[in-house]
């Protein structure tokens, strides 16, 4: 699979699995589409480590250390599966995979050089030496435990948007 | 659960089940919604039997090598920082993760969902501790308020309507009355996120585990398995000794099966892989994680004639195709498991003294079978439950003694025609004893009996 194909298959999945989905080609294009999903003067957590997180924290006034008092938080994860959708999210590196869990809102950026094409791939590379910890996310936090119709936004996020960079 | 003496009530169960319009009202959308979001999500996999294959080979090697990679997974866990504590049945199991608790202060706990627990009856051994336990998954927490235990492994409130939770939602929490899912969805996050902030500890089971790298996979739609593995700072872990995978790269098999055949999604919202305990330079994880490896009868089972029923990934697809829990819901089952892997686990776990009329809770249809993404035999396991509960002198006293004496009969041909012609003689005192009811059910004995028409 080429590179874009793999890139436009993650996120013809992820919006089945009914994440928002954006794709841009530079830094401009990426502040033009964070400030469109995001209001500008939210209470944002955005690490602001890699040089993505870096060009995007710029972008809010307001942002907030601590991701629980946060109503957004915008970071960049560690890749994403494009067979299902599916953000890969890991602590390496020194990050709190639950600071994607605990804000109302999730803005994730992947590289496009970031995308597995399938699960065994993602495995592969990660199953000899795990990080403490790897969180898979497939669209928004949701329920169907009240007679099977869907709820969103139970404990994490009810709204996800990805952005593939 | 704490096994008690007396045998578990199915048929009586069943009969009032039978009678309460909304339960079958609410299972049969729940099970119709199941079947139909099922073949949906299966519908454009490719070599979907190849793919259950190769998960139900997993699981037979695991099952064939488990001491191994129950030691494998103990080593690499520890490594990885976890402690590891073996529990040989379900008392022992909850006194040590009381005293995990007790011994460091936890008063508030937030629990993930864990059937396991529910089988080890975790919740009313940790409040007679004087622990407040908060059951996180939605469903969980409905019937916890409710005070009731799941009638479905994946969907625990299966058995409500909306307006039921509704109600009790008013009652208990005080809120104003709505039926509206989403609405009563909004209303527990806000509850339990004030729960997830302030706990002491998370206490989750495990839906597989790695033994080459010691991790924890664990799968939830809402976020709440996230929450409780990664907020607080103490995670003590459930996991029954079957649910190894040899290594993580086994587990995309079972990601593509396991959501598809639980809930008819392509993945659950959120899979975590957890290997040990936050480390140097980490922001996430559980600064303590324990994790109680339990056995509770499982060795046996590994020994015995119904190993495979440990292959199941529980899932639920064979009691949401069964047309007896469709029917009759999972209370009626009475203990932890329900549908035809419950008959199966069950009877093993607690004994055919007390499981026994469970074994009877089955067509035979084969619908589990279909479903199953791990190939479990169901209907072999059933029927050899049956025979053992007949060996064993569980069955009927009147059934047996009838058998006994159709079996002698059947082997004599002059006793075999005696009793027939006993039966056509007696017939109009049957009829007569018996009134319709036998009479419309039962044929007539032929005036010349096959036998004798045959050449």
């Amino acid at each position: 699979m080429s590179g874009a194909d793999r890139g436009r298959l993650f996120l013809e999945n992820a919006a089945k699995a009914a994440a928002g989905t954006h794709s841009v080609s530079d830094t401009g294009d990426l502040l033009a589409a964070l400030g469109r999903v995001v209001a500008i003067d939210s209470p944002v957590y955005c690490p602001g480590v890699t040089p993505i997180e870096r060009a995007a924290a710029a972008l809010f006034p307001n942002r907030v250390s601590d991701y629980a008092a946060a109503t957004v938080t915008v970071e960049e994860v560690f890749g994403a599966i494009a067979e299902t959708g599916t953000l890969v999210c890991s602590s390496e590196g020194g990050r709190a995979v639950q600071a994607g869990l605990l804000p109302a809102h999730h803005v994730a950026i992947v590289r496009r050089d970031r995308i597995f094409d399938t699960l065994d791939d993602l495995f592969a590379a990660v199953a000899a030496a795990p990080p403490t910890n790897i969180t898979l996310v497939t669209g928004p936090s949701r329920t169907a435990d009240i007679e099977l119709t869907l709820a969103i936004g139970v404990h994490g996020p009810e709204k996800l948007d990805i952005i593939v960079s | 659960m704490s096994p008690e003496q007396t045998s578990l009530a199915f048929r009586e169960n069943s009969v009032r089940a039978l009678q309460d319009p909304a339960l079958r009202a609410a299972m049969k959308q729940a099970t119709d919604t199941f079947g139909t979001k099922r073949a949906d999500a299966f519908a454009p996999v490719r070599d979907l039997e190849a793919l259950r294959d190769r998960a139900s080979a997993i699981r037979d090697d695991v099952l064939a090598n488990l001491p191994m990679y129950v030691d494998r997974f103990v080593a690499s866990a520890t490594r990885a920082g976890a402690t590891i504590h073996r529990a040989k049945d379900a008392a022992t199991a909850r006194e040590i993760i009381r005293k995990i608790l007790a011994d460091r202060g936890a008063r508030r706990i937030v629990k993930g969902k864990s059937m396991v627990s529910e089988e080890v009856d975790l919740n009313s051994h940790l409040e007679a501790a004087g622990m407040e336990v908060v059951e996180t998954d939605l469903g969980e927490y409905i019937i916890q308020m409710e005070g009731e235990t799941p009638s479905h492994i994946i969907v625990p409130a299966i058995h409500k309507n909306r307006r039921q939770v509704g109600r009790l939602f008013a009652d208990r929490l005080g809120v104003p009355y709505s039926d509206d899912p989403q609405v009563l969805t909004k209303i527990a996050r806000k509850a339990m996120r004030e729960k997830f902030l302030s706990a002491d500890a998370g206490v989750s089971g495990v839906n597989f585990a790695a033994a080459d790298t010691g991790s924890l996979v664990l799968l939830t739609n809402e976020g709440n398995g996230r929450m409780v593995t990664t907020v607080p700072p103490l995670h003590v872990a459930i996991l029954s000794i079957e649910k190894m995978l040899p290594s993580l790269t086994d587990l995309p098999a079972f990601l593509r099966l396991l959501p598809r055949s639980a809930t008819g999604q392509t993945m659950t919202s959120y899979v975590s892989v957890i290997t040990g305990t936050r480390k140097a330079g980490d922001a996430t994880g559980a600064k303590e994680l324990h994790i109680v490896l339990l056995d509770n009868g499982r060795t046996e089972i590994l020994a015995g004639e119904s190993r495979d029923i440990l292959k199941c990934i529980r899932c639920g697809a064979c009691m949401n195709v069964c047309p007896v829990y469709r029917t009759v819901g999972g209370h009626a089952y009475g203990w932890t498991y329900p549908g035809p892997m419950g008959i199966v686990l069950t009877t093993l776990l607690t004994g055919m003294k007390k499981s026994h009329p469970l074994v009877d809770a089955s067509t035979i249809c084969g619908a589990c079978v279909e479903v199953c993404p791990v190939r479990v035999p169901l209907v072999d396991l059933i029927l050899g439950l049956r025979r053992r509960k007949v060996r064993d002198r569980f069955n009927d006293p009147r059934e047996r003694r009838g058998m006994e004496a159709f079996g002698k009969a059947a082997a004599s041909p002059a006793l075999f025609a005696l009793g027939q012609r006993l039966a056509g003689a007696f017939w109009p005192v049957v009829r007569a004893l018996g009134g319709k009811d036998v009479a419309g059910r039962m044929p007539a004995p032929a005036k010349t009996p096959l036998r004798r028409r045959l050449p």
